[in-house]
């Protein structure tokens, strides 16, 4: 039978857009399970690696988790030792929303309210920080925008319930000689670490106790996986030579090992969703496919070539996969944008890679799902007219 | 004849009827899994992130300001106000006592310690430090009569010691490791120390046998660290303590539970300490330990809060997702299985049977593979849940009920959802086109 390659390759799409075309009905399920199975793949896909660089930004609500202090010295056994504040500008700014760093100046002075000649001691920090999330001054309800000309302070609750003051009065804070005198501009709710503590200005502080130019504290915010975090803490101790810098271990540890755990739940979730979706697909593929044994054994009995009508089927398996995996994969990555709002309050970033690899997936289910039609080639045509088996 | 003509379609052609099965049972599967391990991991991550430590702390309520840097109190022994430790044992009687995982007393001074120097009586080596006495694995004999082991290993997990904790009633102690290199101390090593008493003049030191090096990341890596009975002779406070860490297990605080409950009705009061809240656990405590101001530390607990929240959602949103895909998969599997099935439809109608009679009758067909898939389905699924489960939390859900009826339901909606479509048109159908093959 010679016909040209040409007369033949129209030949085949012909056959193809009559078996597509065909049962519009049958036509949609198919596009409908495969479309559902490229959009929960793509969806977690993406949602998988959105959500664990999420988590990371999520676990900063515990405030700092790397400290700086000041190295004490083998002789030393006094505690007052402080770092020179240059260390904290040396601190590279953290390149992601959620971290921030803070510096600290403690020091144990004493307060007294304007009305009461008794002042009481309490430990007074100097601040400044920087940050999108203002870790520290978070729990203090601000009340009103400290005036430029009187320097703020912020007091924590149990001085505040000590002394029996509230915002906008004015306090006295001494330390040795010096004296600064200081409006609340806020207290902190219950439950805070600066619950016992005065909070005013660093510049402020370091007037106060004579320490200029000094600190005894650096904390910082730094987001990212247990990794980055230990590699972060690597680059800043080559940075700061002379000082001690430590992960705070309360929280690097537990985090690491939360983190872990959730990353662990969510990618076995993915693992397993992904997995039973796709023989899912395939079986709901294969049920369909076995529908073809008439059209099968016609085809033989009319003279095609077993792996003709093969190929047949299997083009047409490749474009249904295309089509519901370019369909599918679209609803899905919106999906997964819309998920990653619904829970992090921000759209997941879609993902380009996710896209290709979802359509991929879907067409080798596809293909995979129409392969037992291979069994459909040791059928005898003629049996199939019969109406047997 | 109706069971027959059921009994008839599936032993005919098994293949087919396996096949739909096959898809049912597999999106079933992903259904209970997803469904398995979401129902658990908000308690299990619950219990994880109690490796955050405490998240309650008591202190007296009549204190004086705690002179706090750096989580080291420069208070003298003999300011502020103390608490005593035989109300401890009550704090496993509130009405989430089992919430309670652990808590430790501490007794904290910065006093002085000395080093001798081989042979010679008098300190080579002398400073100040912090002085911390606290539980280490402590028996406490609850009022019932029963035993609750705890101590710091359960308020801050995180520490960790090289070499062994103290054992209670010996003259053991912990250093830290910071302090340890500074003064040159080892495991096996003696140390005195030595709360001043302005009273005495002549300041008797105490010894005590280093069992293990604490690192801790935090000021206690400068401190020593006693048994609580110790150190309260130690420092003339006996039976007291100045601060407690609790750790309890709650859920995450939403509006209500936010609420101050001053001015809760009382079905509302009732409601919310009947809920684990950490506010209201803290309440709980504050009512059986009199004259103590218990916070809950807000850092962690709020933390822990936000993030469980954001966990849960995800879940579940990951968890409908896929319930989603399983059904659409589903159901089309079973439209397809019915649409296949013209012919029969047709011929049924032409020997007289109603559309009634046809639906009813494929209908039953897909609930029995609903039924028969959905059972397997959830078996695959329950031990795919144990399997995950297992391996990031060393240990599986629990197989529900809920989830089994869940699925089982799904798995009918779906399936009789799935044909109804191919149903109805079918049931328009004449029966003379189709018997002809058109």
């Amino acid at each position: 039978m010679p016909a040209t390659p040409m007369s033949n390759r129209a030949m085949f799409w012909r056959i193809i857009r009559r078996l597509l075309g065909a049962n519009r009905g049958r036509l949609f399920v198919i596009l409908l399970a495969l479309g559902a199975g490229a959009a929960v793949t793509a969806a977690l896909l993406n949602l998988q690696v959105d959500a664990k660089r999420r988590l990371t930004t999520e676990f900063r609500a515990f405030g700092a988790n790397v400290a700086i202090t000041p190295r004490v010295a083998i002789d030393s056994t006094s505690q007052a030792e402080t770092l020179p504040d240059s260390d904290y500008d040396k601190v590279p700014t953290v390149p992601i929303t959620a971290g921030g760093k803070s510096a600290f100046l403690f020091s144990i002075g004493q307060v007294r309210s304007y009305g009461s000649p008794h002042p009481i001691p309490v430990v007074i920090a100097g601040l400044r920080e920087e940050g999108v999330t203002s870790a520290v001054l978070a729990p203090f309800q601000e009340v009103g925008q400290a005036s430029r000309s009187e320097p703020y302070c912020f007091v924590g609750n149990k001085v505040a319930a000590q002394l029996r003051v509230h915002a906008k009065d004015r306090l006295f804070l001494l330390e040795k000689n010096s004296e600064l005198t200081c409006r609340i501009s806020a207290v902190e709710t219950p439950g805070g670490e600066n619950d016992s503590n005065v909070i005013v200005g660093l510049d402020a502080a370091q007037r106060l106790t004579g320490l200029r130019g000094r600190i005894s504290l650096i904390r910082v915010s730094f987001p990212g996986t247990p990794l980055q975090v230990n590699d972060f803490i690597e680059l800043l101790s080559r940075l700061l030579p002379d000082a001690d810098v430590h992960g705070i271990r309360q929280f690097t540890e537990g985090e690491a090992k939360i983190y872990n755990q959730i990353s662990g739940v969510l990618t076995a979730t993915v693992v397993v969703v992904l997995l039973l979706t796709g023989l899912c697909v395939m079986a709901a593929m294969t049920n369909v496919a076995m529908e073809r044994r008439n059209d099968v054994g016609l085809m033989k009995a009319i003279g095609g070539a077993t792996r003709r009508v093969l190929r047949l089927f299997l083009a047409e398996a490749a474009l249904l996969g295309l089509a519901g995996g370019v369909l599918g994969a679209a609803a899905g990555i919106l999906l997964s944008m819309w998920l990653g709002k619904a829970v992090f309050g921000v759209a997941a970033q879609p993902r380009l890679i996710v896209y290709p690899v979802a359509v991929g997936l879907t067409m080798l289910v596809a293909i995979a799902g129409a392969l037992p039609l291979r069994v459909l080639a040791n059928i005898r045509p003629a049996s199939v007219f019969r109406g047997e088996a | 004849m109706f069971l027959r003509l059921v009994a008839d379609s599936i032993t005919r052609r098994p293949r087919r009827k396996l096949l739909t099965a096959a898809a049912l049972s597999l999106g079933m599967a992903v259904a209970t899994a997803a469904l398995g391990v979401s129902l658990d991991v908000g308690d299990r991550l619950a219990r994880e992130f109690r490796s955050l430590g405490a998240n309650l702390q008591v202190t007296p309520q009549a204190d004086s300001l705690p002179l706090e840097i750096g989580g080291v109190d420069y208070r003298p022994v003999n300011a502020g106000a103390y608490l005593p430790e035989a109300d401890l044992p009550k704090l496993k009687t509130i009405f989430w006592h089992n919430n309670i995982v652990g808590f430790a007393p501490m007794l904290e001074v910065t006093a002085d310690f000395g080093v001798r120097g081989g042979q010679s009586t008098s300190f080579v080596t002398r400073g100040q430090t912090h002085l911390v006495g606290t539980w280490s694995a402590h028996r406490v004999v609850l009022p019932d009569g029963s035993d609750f082991v705890t101590g710091v290993e359960k308020t801050n997990p995180w520490w960790s010691v090289d070499g062994r904790w103290f054992a209670e009633n010996t003259n053991e102690c912990v250093v830290g490791v910071k302090l340890a290199s500074r003064a040159n101390l080892h495991l096996g090593d003696q140390l005195y120390v030595n709360v001043p008493d302005p009273a005495k003049m002549v300041q008797l030191f105490a010894p005590c046998i280093i069992s293990g090096l604490l690192s801790t990341s935090g000021p206690e890596d400068e401190a020593v660290l006693l048994p609580l009975a110790r150190f309260q002779e130690i420092a003339r406070k006996p039976r007291q303590y100045r601060k407690l860490y609790v750790s309890a297990l709650t859920k995450p605080e939403d509006d209500f539970g936010r609420r101050n409950p001053s001015t809760m009705n009382a079905a509302d009061l009732e409601r919310w300490m009947c809920t684990p809240y950490i506010s209201s656990i803290a309440y709980q405590i504050k009512e059986v330990l009199p004259g103590a101001d218990v916070r809950v530390i807000r850092r962690v607990a709020e933390g822990e809060g936000q993030i469980l929240t954001r966990v849960r959602t995800l879940l579940w949103l990951v968890t409908i997702a896929s319930l989603l895909a399983a059904a659409l998969a589903v159901g089309a599997s079973s439209a397809a299985s019915v649409m296949e099935r013209r012919m029969e439809i047709g011929l049924m109608k032409a020997l007289g049977a109603g559309s009634g009679a046809v639906g009813f009758l494929l209908a039953a067909e897909q609930l029995l593979l609903a039924f028969v898939g959905g059972g397997v389905g959830y078996s695959i699924g329950i031990v795919l849940a144990r399997i995950v489960g297992q391996k990031i939390f060393g240990a599986a859900p629990e197989p529900s009920l809920l989830i089994l009826v869940v699925v089982l339901g799904l798995a009918a909606g779906v399936t009789l959802l799935g044909s109804a479509i191919p149903l109805r048109r079918a049931s328009r159908y004449e029966p003379a086109p189709i018997l002809r093959g058109e």
